[in-house]
């Protein structure tokens, strides 16, 4: 369960990243964020595993403050937390398969971590969740023959190896082209129902939004604008979240 | 160069539907004119005469001539020297390219935050860099004596230097993406540097490192000149002597041995990249 308090965020420069935040996630739900870009949705899910640092309030995750967490205590409570980037962020030089096994770097000791040698376990593990998202003849591939919509899978399997109870996805789906999209949305959706893994995601995409999310948040200047079940949100809702902006997907379907 | 822009108007151009863009003008003659003068004046600077090369620049071919015909009986007493030349470039090429590494850790701005630290670390290595290597050389022989130990140690510190510059200018330009994944999986940042950093910048790192032994083992042929062994010493000895036929073998030998040493490195090298 992630629970916000009174959550604030001010950056250096002034610029204000979350106003007085508060919000309830229970495990298992899977939530949309939607907004303008700047509007503070990569700072509500990066501030979920402390990738940045919030100014003021209460931020919890399964009853640990977050803002409290040491170095050493952080590092233990991210290895629970999947991250999903828009740049997929692999390291393109290396291997399919090595890329899901960094998932247990944090967990090896110096020596293996400096020559890459991995458990036969561990391979195993990385291998069986190349399966789950349908990439397992891809393992032996180098990272940068693939594409996008593969990459982001390569991704998604590396954080399956962590074995999160959260995955946060930053724009998961921006850089992909509208069917590998709804493809990785749909590795999302299952991943969600079958594991129980709370599934948050920022998207820019609004009807894959409503299509995929059980709950949408709305954010608009670092404020929750709107919280509740996708099927509830009306043109008048989107309309507030854009601040009168629809976006040109609305306006099309 | 907003002042050249008020000097030389921008050209402007005027589209069919009458908007107007503007493009700026060339710099490329006042770039002209600045070599030109620069070149000038280097040639007044150096007293460099077209006079003086057509009055005796034949000299030049009066020793070239009898390097062209070199004493291969001398070749028996190359041997040795030629063996130390290439023990002090590979030994000290080794040694300093890994102790290059933290040292470029230290001196990234994507992996280290402190701003002294950089600042100190990159200091250090300019002035290890400004170090002519023939000095290094020089002093090292007053702590290890004459010999072949003077010339690896200066050979470390040139490679420590070289390789510690080009390999933080590459782990600047990583791209910091997986990095950042590392870290949001819990990693700590060393254990993110060695998973997510060190396979992009491996292979360029092995390939600026065999290309700097390629280049010291011409610098360690003359460490010899101020007593650091290897081929240097019987070289300095040699145009010492006048003896221009046994330097020509020596400078035949030292072209085989680069020659041989470039190819295979410039054939690792292909494959790395």
């Amino acid at each position: 369960m992630i629970e916000f308090k009174d959550v604030s965020k001010i950056y250096s420069n002034g610029v204000v990243g979350l106003d007085h935040v508060n919000l309830t996630i229970e495990q298992g739900e899977f939530v949309g964020i939607i907004g303008l870009s700047g509007a503070g949705k990569s700072t509500l899910l990066r501030s979920i595993n402390r990738m940045h640092d919030i100014t003021s309030g209460s931020l919890m995750v399964d009853g640990l403050e977050i803002s409290k967490l040491k170095t050493k205590e952080l590092r233990n409570f991210r290895r629970k937390i999947g991250m999903i980037f828009q740049s997929f962020n692999l390291v393109t030089r290396t291997t399919v398969i090595r890329n899901v096994l960094m998932a247990k770097v944090p967990d090896m000791t110096f020596w293996r971590v400096l020559l890459g040698v991995f458990k036969k376990e561990d391979k195993i593990e990385a291998l069986e969740n190349l399966d789950k998202v349908g990439i397992l003849d891809k393992a032996y591939i180098r990272a940068d023959q693939l594409s996008g919509g593969q990459q982001q899978r390569v991704a998604l399997a590396r954080t399956l190896t962590q074995n999160p109870q959260i995955i946060l996805a930053d724009e998961p789906v921006a850089a992909l082209d509208p069917v590998t999209a709804k493809q990785v949305m749909n590795d999302f959706k299952r991943i969600n129902q079958e594991m129980n893994i709370s599934i948050l995601i920022n998207i820019h995409h609004v009807e894959l939004a409503l299509e995929y999310a059980d709950r949408i948040i709305g954010i608009r200047a670092g404020k929750i604008v709107y919280d509740g079940p996708s099927k509830d949100v009306t043109e008048e809702v989107l309309n507030t979240i854009y601040e009168g902006k629809i976006p040109n997907e609305m306006e099309e379907a | 160069m907003e002042f050249y822009d008020k000097v030389w108007k921008p050209q402007k151009l005027v589209l069919s539907n009458g908007k107007v863009v503007e493009e700026k003008r060339s710099r490329t003659p006042v770039i002209l004119l600045l070599f030109i003068a620069a070149t000038y004046l280097s040639v007044r600077i150096t007293g460099f005469s077209f006079y003086t090369i057509m009055e005796r620049g034949s000299q030049f071919f009066v020793i070239l001539r009898q390097m062209l015909s070199p004493d291969f009986s001398y070749l028996g007493s190359i041997w040795k020297p030629l063996l130390d030349t290439i023990k002090m470039s590979l030994l000290g090429s080794f040694l300093g390219s890994i102790l290059a590494v933290p040292f470029a850790i230290l001196a990234s701005y994507n992996l280290v935050k402190n701003k002294v630290v950089l600042a100190v670390v990159r200091v250090f290595l300019s002035i290890v860099r400004t170090i002519p290597t023939l000095v290094t050389a020089l002093l090292a022989t007053y702590i290890w004596g004459l010999g072949t130990m003077a010339g690896t140690f200066a050979i470390t510190v040139f490679t420590f230097s070289y390789v510690g510059k080009q390999l933080y200018e590459m782990i600047e330009t990583v791209d910091m993406g997986a990095y950042e994944a590392m870290e949001a999986i819990g990693a700590g940042r060393a254990y993110a540097f060695l998973s997510a950093i060190l396979p992009q910048v491996l292979p360029g790192y092995l390939s600026v490192s065999l290309f700097c032994f390629e280049g010291n083992v011409r610098y360690a042929a003359i460490l010899g000149y101020v007593g650091a062994g290897g081929l240097g010493l019987i070289l300095n000895e040699k145009i010492g002597w006048r003896e221009y036929d046994s330097v020509g073998m020596i400078l035949l030998v030292l072209f085989g041995t680069v020659l041989l040493i470039e190819t295979i490195s410039h054939a690792i090298r292909k494959k790395l990249m």
